[in-house]
């Protein structure tokens, strides 16, 4: 692949409800941030793609409404919809985009305003034979993924909560972050309720209002813009089969995730993701997942998840810190969480993490998780 | 700041969608209380539901066996909160149980509704079985959950 890089980044403030503005007005405040941090004109972006489940909001075609907030009119745009994975799709896209000579920059934005819709009437409408008239949701398919999980790995509850723990902690030096809890503590997670067994309230991700944008360009405009351009050195997807059933033990085989970080690890030159990573920003919607996702990286054998948690190898301060941003399980609209991965990875390159800054951070890990077993894979390095 | 503005819709609305000869075969199965799985030439992989192709080998899935209405409870969750039922459009009552179960000559797990909530009987490995309906349209819900029977 041609030399590509993400010059910029930006997102809004991700809440519960952002009642204070319309689907375009909180694209346009992600866009505006992008484009500022990598002191860009709107005029100057060749191509726009968006990320976004419109089926959650109820509301067809967000590339026509949520295109003008991000001066799509008059230029190229398309649109993004691969569930949990969206954001990071729409982030390869554009790598693609770009790689292949179409276009020189491209704005990347993705979204969701989860309180404006209806998010498990989306979630529904899967698979009109079998899986429709079961559907659980995400929570409840995930729920037995993790039974599964815990079965054959022993994970334990207390081991998910110093993910949960870890996670929103972290989001406390996020200014953008959607849940605050600096103070929570394991005992509170284990005494939240247990809304579909083994999973707690604290456990789960929440829905959130939110976009997220970032910024794409070749090789010659991003050593020209930006000081210190998070190169792309690998964007892998690999998708699986149709039903959850299918997927024979989902969260402890994973096949796609491992698939696409061996690919993904050969093409930027990583033995070894602990030692040769410096930050990784993972798609968490749930506690165990982190615990699944650390083996299925390798940043782990199998069965050791847990006991990398707690040796704080994924905080702040080990070895490779997972999720300064504080995670999907602090801020989650869906649209815009794979963008947020990407940006928070790129923005770790930039510099400028602010309070959640990892010194030093030269190379960095993003991941998108989707539907129900969907893995895109970014490595993202400050050396050319 | 702008507050939101409220839009109600009342939707009835139903769906036509064409089966494919697998599903079309497999749902006629189970108003005569039939359960078919459609097996890998290649692979040897037997999909349930049965679907035209496997995604493994790139293949085209011709070959029906027999699969029986028992199997075994591969994972289990008991839902507290309510989730929405997009047969009816309203919430499903609480709690409910759910389970992943693998059923004798099938490879691949059916997610389907479990008679009883509450660990205890519910364990991973335990013996499960269908409970049929009496009255069957040729649809999923022909089989009404699973029972655990040991």
């Amino acid at each position: 692949m041609r030399p590509v890089a993400i010059i910029g980044t930006g997102q809004t403030r991700h809440s519960k409800r952002r009642d204070d503005v319309s689907q375009p007005e909180l694209v346009r405040e992600a866009a505006a941030a992008a484009l500022a941090d990598a002191d860009l004109r709107p005029a100057e972006v060749d191509a726009i793609l968006i990320s976004n489940m419109e089926l959650f909001e109820g509301r067809a075609f967000p590339e026509l409404w949520a295109g003008a907030g991000a001066w799509a009119i008059g230029k190229p745009c398309l649109k993004i919809a691969t569930g949990g994975t969206s954001g990071t799709s729409a982030c390869i896209a554009a790598f693609h985009q770009v790689a292949a000579g179409c276009f020189d920059t491209v704005l990347v934005v993705g979204f969701e305003k989860h309180s404006e819709g209806h998010t498990q009437a989306g979630m529904a409408l899967t698979d009109p034979y079998w899986d429709r008239s079961v559907a659980a949701g995400a929570l409840g398919n995930f729920a037995l993924s993790v039974c599964q999980y815990v079965q054959e790995r022993g994970v334990s509850e207390r081991q998910a909560a110093m993910v949960a723990v870890k996670a929103r902690r972290n989001a406390a030096a996020n200014p953008h972050a959607h849940l605050q809890l600096p103070d929570l503590t394991i005992e509170e997670v284990l005494a939240s309720p247990v809304i579909a067994a083994p999973l707690r309230r604290l456990d789960m991700c929440p829905q959130s209002d939110g976009a997220a944008a970032l910024v794409v360009a070749g090789e010659a405009s991003a050593r020209r813009r930006c000081r210190r351009p998070a190169w792309v050195k690998a964007a892998v997807t690999r998708h699986d089969k149709p039903y959850l059933g299918d997927l024979d033990r989902r969260l402890a085989t994973m096949r796609t995730l491992r698939q696409a970080a061996a690919v993904a690890y050969r093409q930027a030159g990583i033995d070894d993701p602990v030692r040769d990573l410096d930050v990784a920003e993972i798609y968490e919607p749930v506690t165990y997942a982190e615990l699944a996702w650390y083996e299925a990286l390798g940043f782990c054998p199998d069965g050791e998840a847990g006991r990398l948690i707690e040796d704080g190898v994924t905080a702040m301060d080990g070895a490779l810190p997972v999720n300064p941003s504080g995670g999907v399980l602090s801020t989650n609209p869906v649209g815009a969480s794979g963008v947020i991965r990407v940006a928070e990875a790129a923005l770790q390159l930039h510099g400028k993490g602010g309070a959640r800054q990892v010194e030093g951070a030269r190379r960095a890990l993003a991941t998108g998780y989707g539907v129900y077993a969907w893995s895109d894979v970014i490595v993202l390095e400050s050396a050319a | 700041m702008s507050q939101p503005i409220s839009v109600s819709h009342e939707m009835d609305l139903a769906w036509r969608y064409a089966s494919g000869e697998a599903m079309e075969r497999f749902c006629a199965g189970l108003t005569d209380g039939r359960i078919e799985a459609l097996r890998c030439a290649a692979c040897g992989l037997r999909y349930l539901p049965p679907r035209p192709f496997c995604g493994d080998c790139r293949a085209r899935l011709t070959e029906w066996v027999a699969v029986g209405d028992e199997g075994k409870l591969e994972a289990w969750t008991e839902v507290q909160v309510p989730m929405l039922d997009a047969g009816t459009g309203r919430p499903r009552a609480t709690p409910f149980a759910i389970g992943l179960v693998r059923l004798e000559g099938a490879d691949t797990t059916l997610n389907h509704f479990l008679a009883e909530t509450g660990a205890g009987r519910l364990r991973v490995g335990a013996r499960v079985r269908a409970r049929w309906r009496s009255e069957r349209a040729g649809t999923m819900a022909d089989i009404e959950c699973f029972e655990v029977i040991g």
